[in-house]
């Protein structure tokens, strides 16, 4: 007769004096149970993790894939030939057109990138390219909402929000999950959203600067009064649990205060790249105007990553060149080459890169076939993505379009299977990362995804 | 094994050459030996009698497609059942992990029957056949395998294997499992059981029970020989009852009124419950719950974030509907079917209107280019919103498939889809692909009040100036009309003779004219130009439009019959593409009232619905209702996963204790006033927050309610008592929503008017709730998401919170007020403390309180500041401030 509630569980689990019971988390998402003081703590993944944390370096708009990373000789050979036929989806009218950019092979394992990405392409041998990405639909907002939250029909969690609620987050001090300067229409706080996890696991909105975080700073007091307010606050909350006893939640606010007082001085600090050294700060190309905005952003990624951030998000937007293609296209890599390449080396250096997941992608990419004489349309049946570091395999190509880079033909990913390969590489069993809400068992991957293996390093 | 296993059943009959065949593919495919294994076992059970009939069939050479000769058999069992088994078994059998669409191929019946999207292999037609389309790979929608393209032979030889009639010997019922439900079994679930009487148990305490409820309660706790815990003292048991019924903290004159009442307790709290029921604050407290489950917002949220400028009509609808204590079978019926129902004023006709914006302020996706997508997807919000908040029941479950717990077929989701179907949206807003913001408004979508209230001031003058514009854009469009008319003739003349019209005006030796002139030089480019012109006046009187009506506000968000009533026909897997049988429009089947009003030819079935919804009979609409109203008093329900009360939801922990109160709902005429306070004036309100080791040992998560466990405050409560506190709050209802004059634009900067209005001293009830753009403080403290129904809040505890409290600027400038409206306690420090203690946390302090605080303003004073700010701030942090006990 007795069926417990998430509170109950939360109740009966903690033995009195405990906590916001982790074990009625943990039994819902199939992880084992690790009594701590909060439910961001860290928690064991299923398996063995190959990654411990993720930096999704997001290029909304939908990248060309034709003049970045998915090479292909016979879309050259073809340039300015009628469409109509030559791939499944051409449009009849419009005519083929070659990629704007050349390709070279890079690093030992020759890998063909664009000449787009010079500084990239010198982690060739680290990247391990998703040439056979699909998605189910060619609009923005929804592509976009589908990438991070596995589903458009319906208001779910997003990815960041599911890996927070299954590992918990590294650090004692932040956050498990920050978006940078996130893309406010697309779907907006969506695409960050927790929707019926537990507000705690939705991303933390961030700007640049230091006040990028919401109620970081008090501008009223001095450090030691307000040290001073908050002991007669705990003091208050104490008093009160003991007059109250068997209320793990009261215990949860007094943890929230420390935390938070800590938080004030560890969260400022690692957003403020102003200490950085001009070397550091030149790899990411904060020397350079073009380069300074998305390397800010990627060299706060790096520190929040490295302070214990699980999962980080930094967005560039721009990527949907329906014209103009040629000018824009190099203009956007231009402003990001650098700061990725400087980011995947510093992480290298720091010995992150090899259990930091990074992935580089849009929500979908671009039709061989041209829109006016310099655009592409959107194509969400065959695109590029990339991932490196975090335990993928390096130097290698995963899947295939077909011979114009048109639809995905081989080893073809669904986002479905990206995200389930995401949470292997962190650990996690995509199958048993569930949560029960409105009565069934939620999933990140719904009903489908499946772990690209060969991805795996 | 295998082998042995297959000698010894070979079913007699079986030719030689056909079985090793049979053997040599199969076993060359791991996947096929569970299979055979399992066929013989089949055949084991079945004893010969089958497998004479098997043989005899495969003998006689009749098969089962006709004519099937050992060569055609042959070509399968060479060609086709490897290529299955190799492309197809892994999602396509009946040993698959999980079927895909519903597709057998291992099984002859498994083709024949088809999967989802229908038969999969029409004999002898190729180019009818799915199958062949899906491994062609020429429909995008459909391409199997879904990796990868087939070899081109491979596809060459099942084209020749349908061609040639598709042999196939493999016989078995391909066991796709269907769901269906025993309808005894389903109307045995305790939630479909119409609630029955029941004595009210006797108790061995008779003097403790002040209502019956109290006896289900100590009953219960008897039997586990636990006794409740004593009552709370007056004092806390006044802001328990203030903050529950209205949201707000009690003053400090109430505390004292309250806690000096000569009157026993009963009829002291009798009392101040009164008060509170009649209060305006009772309908913004209970009000907010009902928006939370009906997921209210005054933007769209989602792909194309629009706001909802008149979506607050609805809000202050529910508001005033709980004020009035409106009987809750009517609230449903006006929220479902307001627009059908007969009104007997203007202003009953109003508010019936304005109450199906419950029917339009779901989240849905306008950048959705497929009409016929968006409309099922608006259909299924609209079924999900109704049968979640009155039913606590997930039918939208049964969209793609049968539901998988509860008894709800497919057919009846689709049946109910019909009526919402024949029912037109009207919420301002349309669906399409690209454009910018504004392209998402339409006003002509809206519902437009009678009765009329006089425009607000200063809005005349303007409302003139806008009727004297719609008149001149109205004649001008007029005069484009004409003028278009004249031009189609003329250029259809000119297509008999070209030239005509431009040599007899120059012959004339005047220019030819635009306007009125009865011929032009260039018709097809002045037609262009009108058209042009006729669009931007379209425009602009579409604007005026809007304009008008908000500046009246006669507009409100709702919905109308449809001009065509359709059944709705299945969307086989959900897919709107992929339809099926045509459901006529109705209830559900298993669950609720049997003898369902008949749906009138004509109507949409809308009012049907919402009288079968609003049945004394209907078996949950009273209980869901009643334990909305139960865990909002007593901090989780009865049931406790209120918004499902499914197979998959909790049980009751006093079932008895359910269907009394659900009854006696039905029996007060719905009355939500009547029940509040029947719950408020019971003992086990009165229960203090209080532990006790023996009950807590035994019922830990204080399920038998032995006492009053402390909840935490909603966002809104916290918020309003930070204001209350230092007198700042204006109670008085704001004029609409500073959402209405947002203008017609996209939301998506964070701020703005969001921001400059959650400062304003309103009521939190009145902040403009935009979806993804919630007022910071709301959100950070649970606010209930308003994309999804949700009668029950989350409970968080983290250090964005604390965080709040110790450094958001309007935490600072509250306790400020606080300070400042104690300032005139100076006579000694104690007086303002004990005046902050009760204005703050509804109490005196205590001793060891009181000399804590004076350390702390002491030490303050010290360090230079003026420390009674901060000290108001630390109590605010307290959790005693946020959490009742």
């Amino acid at each position: 007769m007795r069926c417990l509630s998430r509170r109950d569980a939360l109740y009966t689990a903690s033995c009195g004096f405990g906590y916001l019971a982790l074990a009625g988390l943990s039994t819902q998402n199939g992880l084992a149970a690790t009594p701590g003081p909060n439910p961001l703590a860290s928690r064991p993944s299923h398996f063995p993790a190959r990654a411990k944390r993720v930096i999704f370096l997001f290029m909304q708009g939908g990248p060309s894939h034709h003049e970045t990373f998915d090479y292909k000789p016979e879309l050259i050979r073809l340039d300015g030939q009628q469409a109509a036929g030559s791939y499944p989806g051409a449009r009849s009218k419009e005519k083929l057109l070659g990629p704007r950019f050349g390709f070279a092979p890079r690093g030992e394992s020759g890998l063909m990138i664009s000449e787009l990405f010079p500084h990239v392409a010198e982690h060739a041998d680290d990247l391990c390219l998703l040439n056979g990405m699909h998605t189910d639909n060619p609009a923005h907002p929804q592509a976009t909402i589908m990438l991070h939250t596995g589903s458009v029909n319906f208001v779910r969690p997003s990815m960041g929000a599911w890996i927070t609620y299954g590992l918990g987050t590294l650090s004692e001090n932040l956050p498990g999950f920050v978006t940078i300067n996130p893309a406010t229409n697309v779907g907006g706080a969506q695409n960050y959203g927790s929707a019926f996890l537990p507000a705690t696991y939705q991303g933390s909105r961030v700007g640049l600067g230091r006040d990028a975080l919401r109620d970081i700073r008090n501008s009223e007091m001095a450090r030691r009064d307000q040290r001073r307010q908050l002991d007669l606050v705990q003091s208050l909350n104490r008093s009160l649990l003991e007059r109250v006893e068997g209320n793990p939640e009261l215990e949860g606010v007094i943890e929230s205060y420390e935390l938070a007082f800590r938080m004030q001085f560890a969260a400022p600090e690692v957003m403020d790249i102003s200490r950085e050294p001009d070397s550091v700060r030149r790899r990411y190309g904060l020397d350079r105007k073009a380069t300074e905005g998305f390397g800010t952003q990627c060299l706060m990624a790096r520190r929040l990553a490295e302070a214990g951030v699980r999962f980080v998000q930094v967005t560039h937007r721009g990527w949907d060149q329906h014209n103009n293609l040629t000018n824009k296209l190099a203009e956007n890599c231009a402003q990001t080459d650098q700061p990725i390449a400087g980011l995947l080396s510093d992480l290298k250096e720091r010995g992150l890169l090899e259990d930091t997941l990074v992935l580089w992608g849009g929500e979908f990419g671009r039709s061989p076939d041209g829109q006016g004489p310099d655009g592409r349309r959107h194509n969400n049946r065959g695109y590029s993505m990339w991932m490196a570091g975090g335990g993928v395999r390096g130097g290698m190509s995963y899947g295939a379009t077909d011979p114009l880079g048109g639809v995905a033909v081989e080893d073809k990913m669904h986002t479905h299977d990206l995200h389930a390969t995401i949470l292997h590489l962190l650990g996690i069993d995509h199958t048993k990362l569930t949560y029960r809400y409105a009565g069934r068992d939620f999933r990140l991957t719904d009903v489908y995804g499946e772990v690209a293996r060969r991805v795996l390093g | 094994m295998i082998s042995g296993a297959g000698g010894s059943e070979v079913p007699r009959g079986w030719s030689g050459p056909r079985l090793s065949a049979w053997f040599s593919t199969g076993l060359r495919h791991i996947e096929c030996i569970p299979m055979i294994q399992r066929r013989f076992a089949c055949l084991k059970r079945c004893g010969w009698a089958v497998s004479c009939w098997l043989g005899a069939v495969v003998l006689g050479g009749v098969g089962l497609g006709g004519a099937e000769t050992a060569e055609d058999i042959a070509y399968f069992e060479k060609h086709i059942r490897p290529l299955f088994a190799e492309h197809c078994y892994q999602c396509h059998s009946t040993e698959a992990e999980s079927l895909k669409g519903g597709l057998l191929l291992d099984s002859r019946e498994g083709w024949e029957k088809g999967g989802e999207s229908g038969e999969a292999v029409v004999p002898g037609e190729p180019e009818e056949s799915l199958l062949l389309r899906a491994v062609t790979y020429g429909d995008p929608d459909l391409q199997m395998p879904p990796k990868y393209q087939l070899p081109e032979d491979a596809v060459a030889k099942l084209k020749r294997w349908i061609a040639i009639g598709a042999p196939d010997p493999r016989e078995g019922a391909a066991a796709i499992a269907e769901l269906r439900y025993d309808p005894e079994a389903a109307r045995a679930f305790w939630a479909f059981i119409p609630p029955g009487s029941t004595e009210v148990p006797a108790v061995q305490d008779r003097a403790w029970a002040r209502d019956p409820l109290d006896q289900y309660i100590l009953s219960a706790l008897e039997a586990r020989s636990l006794r409740p815990v004593g009552d709370a003292d007056r004092v806390k048991l006044l802001r328990r009852v203030t903050f529950d019924l209205t949201g707000l903290p009690p003053s400090p004159e109430e505390i004292a009124r309250f806690a000096g009442d000569p009157r026993n307790d009963d009829e002291a709290l009798a009392a101040v419950a009164g008060r509170l029921l009649a209060s305006e604050q009772f309908g913004e407290r209970w009000g907010r719950h009902w928006l939370d489950v009906v997921r209210f917002a005054e933007s769209m949220g989602r792909t194309r974030n629009i706001p909802f400028p008149f979506a607050w009509r609805y809000r202050d609808y529910v508001i005033d509907a709980f004020n009035q204590d409106k009987p809750f079978d009517r609230f449903l019926v006006e929220q479902v079917a307001g627009d059908l129902l007969a009104a007997s004023s203007p202003l009953e006709r109003r508010e019936a209107l304005v109450a199906t914006g419950l029917l339009a302020l779901g989240s849905l996706d306008l950048n959705e280019g497929n009409r016929e997508q968006f409309l099922m997807d608006r259909v299924d919000e609209q079924i999900d919103t109704v049968t979640r908040s009155f039913t606590a029941l997930t039918v939208s479950c049964a969209r793609c498939h049968d539901h998988k717990f509860d008894p709800v077929p497919t057919e009846d989701y689709y049946a109910m889809a019909g009526i919402f179907r024949s029912t037109e949206l009207l919420g301002g807003y349309r669906s399409r692909r690209g454009g910018n913001g504004r392209d998402y408004f339409d006003p002509s979508l809206l519902v437009s009040l009678p009765g009329g209230e006089t425009a607000p001031e200063g809005a005349t003058e303007m409302l003139q100036d806008l009727d004297e514009r719609r008149k001149e854009i109205e004649q001008q469009l007029q005069r484009t009309r004409t003028r278009q008319q004249r031009l189609n003739r003329m250029i259809q003349a000119s297509s008999r003779e070209v030239e005509r019209p431009a040599r007899a005006a120059s012959a004339a030796g005047r220019p030819a004219r635009v306007g009125s002139a009865q011929r032009a030089a260039n018709p097809r480019a002045e037609l262009r130009d009108l058209r042009q012109k006729q669009r931007e006046l379209q425009i602009e009187a579409e604007d005026l439009r809007t304009r008008q009506a908000a500046l009246l506000g006669d507009v409100a968000m709702g919905v109308r019959e449809a001009g065509k009533m359709e059944n709705c026909r299945v969307n086989i897997r959900g897919e709107v593409n992929n339809r099926g049988e045509e459901i006529p429009r109705g209830f559900l089947t298993l669950i609720g009232p049997s003898g369902a009003p008949e749906i009138s030819k004509g109507t949409s079935g809308r009012l049907e619905l919402a009288q079968w919804l609003a049945s004394p009979q209907h078996p949950l609409t009273a209980r869901v209702m009643v334990n909305r109203i139960w865990q909002h008093l007593f901090g989780s329900g009865l049931v406790q996963t209120v918004d499902n009360f499914g197979e998959t939801g909790s049980r009751p922990t006093h079932p008895e204790l359910l269907d009394h109160l659900a009854l006696r709902f039905i029996e007060e005429r719905w009355s939500v006033k009547a029940m509040v306070r029947a719950m408020v004036l019971s003992r086990t309100y009165r229960l203090d927050s209080a532990h006790d080791p023996a009950a807590y040992a035994a019922d830990p998560g204080n399920v038998l309610r032995w006492r009053m466990a402390p909840r935490r405050l909603e966002a809104e409560a916290i918020r309003d008592a930070l204001l209350m506190a230092g007198g700042e709050l204006d109670l008085r209802r704001p004029e609409g929503s500073p959402v209405n004059r947002m203008g017609e634009r996209e939301i998506n900067r964070i701020g703005g008017p969001v921001e400059e209005a959650s400062d304003r001293p309103v009521r939190s009830v009145y902040l403009p709730i935009l979806r993804d753009h919630l007022p910071h403080m709301l959100e950070i403290f649970d606010f209930a998401h308003p994309s999804q129904v949700t009668g029950q809040r989350d409970v968080t505890t983290v250090s964005t919170q604390a965080l709040y409290f110790m450094n958001n600027p309007f935490v600072v400038e509250r306790a400020r007020a606080v300070a400042a409206a104690t300032a005139g306690l100076r006579d000694s420090a104690g007086a303002r403390v004990s005046g902050i203690y009760l204005r703050v946390l509804g109490r005196e302090p205590g001793e060891e309180d009181l000399g804590q605080a004076l350390d702390f303003l002491r030490n303050g004073e010290k360090s230079g500041g003026d420390p009674w700010a901060p000290f108001v701030q630390a109590l605010f942090a307290s959790a005693e401030f946020r959490y009742l006990q």
